[in-house]
């Protein structure tokens, strides 16, 4: 059996990840189920595994000098959904993770390091363009979540590598919206799930970002469909919607259920841009913002 | 090369030197005889393994006795004696919310998550407080009304 691994500091922790190529395990809700054995029982996943829930230095949430908000790889889904500095739709999506215990366990660094097309945290993330900042002994680089996350299970980690944190850079929209729709766990993929965020200045979208989860491998994003939107006049929105909607029915490539998932993601994303196109009150579209 | 690790569990120092992925609720139930932590699934959804790691509620199937440096554990043993513990208790006993009786360690650890960190919840915030705990036999309603009367019962205990 590989030998498994506690180290007391981040410095000791990235040794051994550069020498013996351990496996981080931060909250372990993938870890110890995906490898679970009988009662009774350790997990085996057959490779050293190091547990760093307790490294102080990847712990916390914190707002940048920039603006940004730096959230650690080890806050948890419940630290995320009750902070109040970060973005409305990374807390409304890890609100909805699991249940209580399960967000007072799950951190945001495994839900990245997983990359399974059903996590809940890199959809709101892509939309805001965060960035995750990877450590290595030999020192950190930065780079788009979106880039870092490759596909079903697959991420641009190095393997002497850990995922310190996550920034997300300011923004300020005047619209957003997020939904989840939970489906039978019989699923092969469970979730689907949408943001999506819009600024409005003198009657011109000057931004405009959506991103789908679940409907794919991985995140959706299209710029291509979003910049038949951006620095066009409010005005001529309801004209663009059709075209956008054919756009984004491209983009996405939903495997099962694809006809359900996409009726249902072009609803959603209907119902944003008609309230935008009928001139809703600013903030959340939907709900009542909390 | 093995780390210690060292924890309290009820409020007693524990020290565990072996494999650090061993499962957490293995060391409660085989290693401190703590066999109130039931296991149903094993796999983070049933909530019948739920304790209190830290002040938070926790399932201890899913949780490596790795992540456990330094912190503070509690199970139904730690707490049942208690004034809140016993407040629960009776609640659920007068309430009937108990049949098989599987479930309701992991029900009571959540209803004391719940109430120490809001004394005075409505049925809706009861109900999210035990969404991550199955029990098979109750239809839930009864276990409701039961720690909406220990919160009742508690009053300034909750505070
Ligand atoms: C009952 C249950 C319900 C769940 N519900 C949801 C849900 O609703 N939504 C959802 O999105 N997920 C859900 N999950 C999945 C899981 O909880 C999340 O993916 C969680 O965020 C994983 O975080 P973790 O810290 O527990 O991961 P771990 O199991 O510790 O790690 C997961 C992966 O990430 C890697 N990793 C962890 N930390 C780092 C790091 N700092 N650097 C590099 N790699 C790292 C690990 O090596 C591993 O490959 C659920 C799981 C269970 C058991
Ligand atoms: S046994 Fe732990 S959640 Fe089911
Ligand atoms: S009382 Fe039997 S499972 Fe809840």
């Amino acid at each position: 059996m590989a030998v498994n691994y506690v180290p007391e500091t981040l410095e000791e922790a990235l040794l051994l990840r550069k020498a013996e190529k351990a496996v981080p395990l931060a909250g372990g809700t993938d870890i110890m189920v995906q490898h679970r054995r009988a009662q009774g029982t350790a997990p085996n996943p057959g490779f050293p595994v190091m547990v760093i829930s307790g490294l102080k230095e990847l712990k916390g949430i914190r707002k940048l000098e920039d603006g940004s908000v730096e959230i650690m790889a080890l806050a948890t889904a419940a630290e995320i959904a009750s902070s109040d500095i970060v973005p409305w739709h990374v807390r409304k999506a890890a609100s909805g993770m699991g249940a209580i215990a399960l967000r007072n366990t799950a951190t945001i660094g495994g839900n990245i390091g997983n990359a399974s097309p059903k996590g809940d945290l890199p959809q709101p993330l892509i939309l805001l363009d965060a960035e995750v900042v990877l450590a290595s002994f030999d020192g950190e680089r930065r780079m788009l979540l979106d880039d870092f996350i490759l596909g079903s299970k697959k991420t641009a980690l190095a393997d002497d590598e850990i995922i310190k944190s996550v920034i997300i850079p300011p923004h300020d929209f005047t619209y957003m919206f997020y939904r989840k729709i939970g489906m039978r766990k019989a699923n092969a993929i469970s979730k689907l799930s949408l943001s999506a965020a819009c600024s409005v200045k003198d009657g011109i979208i000057s931004d405009f970002r959506a991103s789908s989860g679940a409907a794919g491998p991985k995140v959706i994003r299209s710029r291509e469909a979003e910049s038949m939107i951006i620095r066009r006049p409010v005005d001529e929105l309801a004209d663009i919607v059709p075209d956008f909607l054919d756009a984004w029915d491209h983009a996405i490539s939903p495997h099962a259920m694809p006809k359900y998932r996409r009726h249902t993601t072009a609803r959603m994303l209907t119902y944003f841009l008609e309230a935008i196109v009928n001139g809703a009150e600013p903030g959340v579209i939907g709900e009542e913002e909390k | 090369m093995l780390r210690k690790i060292v924890f309290s569990v009820n409020g007693s120092r524990v020290v565990f030197a072996g494999n650090p992925l061993t499962r957490l609720i293995d060391v409660l139930r085989d290693e401190l005889k703590l066999t109130g932590v039931k296991e149903g699934c094993g796999e983070g959804e049933c909530g019948a393994c739920s304790i209190i790691k830290d002040g938070k509620l926790v399932t201890s199937c899913i949780i490596p006795v790795g992540a456990c440096e330094g912190s503070e554990i509690y199970t139904i043993e730690g707490i049942r004696d208690t004034e809140k513990g016993k407040c629960l208790v009776d609640a659920f006993r007068d309430g009937g919310a108990v049949q098989c009786g599987f479930c309701i360690p992991g029900m009571v650890m959540a209803a004391y998550a719940l109430l120490s960190a809001n004394p005075n919840p409505d049925e809706n915030a009861i109900r999210m407080a035990i969404s991550g705990n199955i029990c098979r036999c109750t239809g839930y309603d009864l276990i409701v009304d039961s720690i909406r009367l220990a919160a009742e019962r508690g009053g300034d205990l909750w505070q």
